[in-house]
């Protein structure tokens, strides 16, 4: 038994070396947040706060408007998942459990947006959202990413879950197709939706290229722009900066653990 | 449901505020957070005196408020103000994005420094309303210098690099650290043109000459070999001179304070002098910073933003800035301000230094080499090519042809079909 | 006629989605490619300048320099697959606290990419972390310049950009290695073979198809990388970190240049397409 034991020993070292390489940058930052004596550049780092206080974070609400970057963020994340899953549902299920005359069209077109580049459509879709007077609004931020193929898929993959009888069964009493959707069918796949919707919440919550590109007041930023707003204002001041990151990932790293398993499950859905 | 009209709500509201009367928004970059009380003073101030009109002060990092204005240009919501350095200024303008401020300047226009203007004057109109600039003057170590037998600040370019090679020789350390990586800047205030006629022209037996004296200087050891070409030369030079290692360092007089907090002893025999100027009499290290009128601002609203730009930049709030910043107004007046000509009985280095920039800044230019676009990619090949020459690797005078056909092949592309 | 109301009921529901669809990625697509070809500008009208747009990027040191990085990032791919697929491997067991690994390793994809420039920007400092820790255990003596150095900052780029990826693709490899079914792994451990020998003779065929998706996808994403860039050096120093794509963002969205831009964009769609459609019509006979 004892080579046994070596052997799990080992692997655990091994996982331990490399989860340290993932997670050391966090934990600097945490620990250059919690500092609060000497040099202001703080430099050279240490393992472990001197002077613990929480005197940056104060310093970041004083300077930044910190609380206006969590509203943002928050109304973006909720606003895109509650469109996301309203269009993207409302597109899978007759995909999914409706025949109908360019059924096979569609799907080709939703499919063909997995083959294009999706990134490099930021610049015309800049022009369209100018055009549309959409700049400097929460609408043009969330607009672009409401739809996208991935959720219409895994979405489909959910409605195909469900057995083709009830369906019938709702059709032959006489139910129209918005009924059998908003009450039959969005209901059996709450798993998925709740899936689907914590994925997009956490990518809503994220996304830092578009956003910094719509809008351009500093009041209005989402907390993935009005950090590195943070750095640019404060520069040299490491400590507030790490402050300001930390403030920002909590929130993330938090809903992240209490939902793990959503984004496991959400991969295998994709991997198949 | 609630989302949905929320959504909408916000839109619609979105679309009207820009319909409120006599707003007017101005930019500035990189001055919060400290001074954040002088501009919400001036703000505060101004609104008083001026009810009708609301004033929205917006700040930005330095490396983010270039695509913030290029999206609200193409939006058409442009600030009505946006703080700009010169060469941005020149890019912009070229561009079409920026409005001139001729008619704006109005009677201003005498009061502030002939220079500045100058250098926002582009295709006979001016673009913006001069707000700071900074200008470099010259320390030295006085103990280098007794060593090296030399008296008295130089006085000219020649002298610096004599004097450089001077206290290399007889004290090993190197004498001067020029920002090699800006050799254009360099080329251009000693009256050595970087391009004219749309053609590069830095490989003319004048130029040719001037890094000879240059390479000569680094073979005897009095150009520091720290980062000489790096992007940005200034942390090595400053330590180095902190460090006792260099003779004369050009800086800004905001570096001055910084030497002493952190040397001491080398504080304790600096002495400060004007930076010489070159032959064009310009004095080196320049750096306008103003506010310009981007393209799309509502003409009805021009008046309003001419006379709070005029507020902006007139004397008394210049003097204040400047003395807060340590950088020097565009105003004539504030710019003679006793502040910056008298000096106290025992001055100090740094009073020193902030006096004799002061001298300098009449003669202060922002320069670089306007009119081209994607600079970058042309100057480095003018370093690597100016590095290779005063580092001995290749002939000077072959180093430089080879960079001028480059840049003339890229020019004649770039005149050909400019794309927008 | 019920089968036309459905038809109806069915467009009704598909409707805005694909509207929002055609607006935001098909209509990017053919305007974009359009606009490549002319001198689009806020003050000028639009005319048709051909291949003009292309002949500036690629005489461009900006743009070449970039393409050729988009190319260097590929580089990153293998690294990638091999060590998700191997952190997977290492993860896809009943060990107690195994979740708490699996969560360290996925938790960098969660982070949002501008606090990822903000800490590794820390890290990388000249007086920072990396090289506070190598000069202590007297690996170098001098701090080294990861971001400054205009040879070494694309690489350590691309270190942050696999450090981000790694635990996105352990996952997707998680959930193949948990599909793979166990009493073929039972049937070989009773003829005798050992652990590499099950790994490589069962496990890794059954994988492939991840293998192929996963890599495909790592290269799209190596070609298109450009957040990276801009939240840690802008493209510095001295333009060395340019990308293909961030060389369209910075020439879209700072100066202005939206031909150019589009044309660098294009070019990269050109590569990602080419690429795609390569690997589909190279993987569907094997995946039937």
């Amino acid at each position: 038994m004892k080579p046994r034991h070596f052997q799990i020993l080992g692997h655990y070292l091994i996982l331990c070396a490399l989860a340290v390489v993932c997670v050391f940058p966090f934990w600097w930052t945490l620990v250059t947040a919690l500092s609060s004596e000497g040099n202001i550049f703080a430099f050279p780092p240490t393992f472990w706060p001197r002077a613990p206080s929480l005197e940056n974070f104060a310093e970041v609400f004083r300077a930044i408007p910190m609380l206006s970057f969590y509203k943002n963020s928050i109304f973006i994340a909720l606003c895109t998942v509650f469109w996301k899953l309203a269009l993207c549902s409302m597109a899978a299920y007759p995909l999914a459990r409706m025949q109908f005359r360019g059924r096979r069209l569609v799907f080709g077109l939703i499919l063909a947006t997995l083959v294009l580049p999706s990134e490099v459509n930021f610049l015309v879709n800049f022009i369209t959202v100018t055009k549309l007077s959409l700049v400097d609004t929460y609408t043009g931020v969330i607009l672009p990413n409401v739809v996208t193929a991935v959720a219409i898929l895994l979405l489909k993959q959910a409605f195909e879950e469900v057995p083709q009888d009830l369906i019938d069964a709702a059709r032959v009493d006489g139910a129209s197709e918005w009924t059998i959707f908003s009450k039959i069918m969005l209901p059996l796949i709450a798993p998925w939706l709740a899936t689907v919707g914590i994925l997009t919440a956490v990518e809503a919550w994220n996304e830092y290229i578009w956003p910094s590109i719509v809008m351009s007041k500093p009041d209005e930023f989402p907390l993935s722009v009005g950090v590195l707003y943070l750095r640019g204002t404060f520069g040299s001041s490491t400590r507030v900066i790490a402050a300001g990151t930390v403030l920002t990932i909590l929130p993330t790293l938090a809903a992240f653990l209490f939902t793990q398993r959503f984004f496991m499950r959400g991969m295998d859905g994709a991997v198949k | 449901m609630k989302i949905k009209i929320l959504l909408t709500a916000l839109m619609a509201w979105s679309l009207t505020a820009q319909a409120a009367p006599q707003k007017i928004e101005f930019w500035t970059f990189s001055m919060k957070p400290k001074f954040t009380p002088y501009f919400e003073t001036l703000v505060h101030n101004y609104e008083a005196a001026n009810p009708g009109v609301k004033i929205e002060w917006i700040d930005f990092p330095w490396d983010v408020i270039q695509s913030k204005l290029v999206t609200r240009i193409v939006a058409g919501t442009p600030p009505a103000l946006v703080n700009l350095n010169v060469p941005w200024a020149d890019e912009f303008a070229r561009d079409g994005l920026l409005t001139p401020v001729d008619a704006l300047l109005a009677d201003a226009r005498p009061r502030y420094l002939a220079s500045t203007l100058e250098d926002l004057t582009f295709n006979g109109r001016t673009y913006g309303f001069p707000m700071y600039s900074n200008v470099a003057v010259i320390t030295y170590n006085k103990d280098l210098f007794k060593a090296a037998g030399l008296t008295h600040a130089p006085r000219s370019m020649d002298e610096e690099l004599d004097y450089a090679r001077r206290i290399a020789a007889s004290t090993g350390q190197a004498g001067l650290c020029p920002a090699l990586s800006k050799i254009d800047g360099l080329f251009m205030q000693q009256g050595l043109a970087v391009i004219a006629n749309g053609k590069a022209v830095f490989n003319s037996p004048r130029h040719v000459a001037f890094i000879q004296k240059l390479a000569d200087t680094y073979k005897a050891g009095g150009l520091l070999k720290d980062s000489l070409f790096a992007e940005d030369n200034f942390p090595a030079a400053i330590a180095a001179y902190k460090g006792g290692r260099l003779g004369m360092l050009l800086a800004p007089p905001t570096a001055v304070p910084r030497i002493e907090s952190d040397a001491k002893d080398i504080y304790a025999v600096t002495d400060v002098a004007p930076a010489p100027l070159g032959p064009t009499g310009i004095a080196d290290g320049g750096w306008l910073v103003h506010f310009a009128v981007p393209r799309g601002v509502d003409p009805a609203l021009l008046p309003a933003i001419g006379k709070f730009a005029r507020y902006l930049t007139d004397d008394d709030n210049q003097l204040t800035f400047a003395k807060q910043a340590s950088v020097y107004p565009a105003m004539a007046h504030a710019a003679n301000d006793p502040y910056f000509t008298t000096l106290p009985q025992h001055a100090t280095p740094a009073q020193k230094a902030v006096s004799a920039g002061a001298v300098s800044m009449p003669h202060s230019h922002t320069l670089y080499v306007a009119g081209i676009d994607d600079y970058d990619e042309l100057k480095r090949y003018l370093v690597k090519a100016v590095e290779a020459g005063v580092t001995g690797k290749q002939d000077i005078k072959q180093a430089l042809d080879e960079a001028v056909a480059i840049w003339n092949k890229k020019l004649a592309r770039q005149s050909k079909g400019h794309g927008a | 006629m019920k089968l036309s109301r459905r038809s109806l009921a069915a467009w009704l529901f598909l409707t805005p989605a694909l509207i929002l669809l055609a607006v935001f990625s098909f209509w990017p697509v053919g305007y974009g490619s359009y606009l490549a070809f002319t001198d689009y500008s806020l003050i000028r009208p639009t005319s048709w300048v051909g291949l003009d747009n292309f002949r500036y990027i690629f005489d461009n040191d900006m743009f070449v320099g970039g393409l050729k990085n988009s190319l260097l990032f590929l580089l990153m791919v293998p690294f990638v697959q091999i060590g998700a697929l191997s952190l997977a491997v290492l993860v896809n067991n009943k060990l107690p606290g195994i979740r708490y690994f699996r969560a360290a390793f996925y938790v960098p994809v969660v982070t949002t990419v501008s606090v990822v420039g903000i800490m590794w920007g820390f890290m990388f400092h000249e007086q920072g972390a990396l090289n506070y820790v190598m000069m202590s255990l007297q690996l170098v003596h001098a701090p080294i310049g990861w971001l400054s150095n205009d040879t070494l900052a694309l690489f350590s780029i691309m270190f942050v950009t696999l450090w981000r990826g790694l635990g996105w693709y352990m996952v997707m490899y998680l959930a193949a290695l948990q599909a793979v079914p166990a009493d073929m792994q039972e049937a070989a451990i009773l003829d005798g073979a050992n652990r590499w020998q099950r790994f490589w003779k069962i496990t890794v065929p059954m994988l492939r198809p991840t293998i192929m998706v996963c890599t495909i996808l790592s290269v799209l994403a190596a070609l298109k990388a450009y957040q990276e860039v801009d939240v840690l050096t802008q493209g510095g120093p001295m333009n060395s970190t340019f990308t293909a794509l961030y060389y369209a963002y910075d020439q879209g969205l700072k100066h202005l240049k939206l031909p150019r831009a589009l044309a660098a964009s294009f070019i990269v769609s050109l590569f990602c397409v080419s690429i795609a459609l390569l690997c589909l019509r190279y993987i569907r006979p094997k995946h039937r």
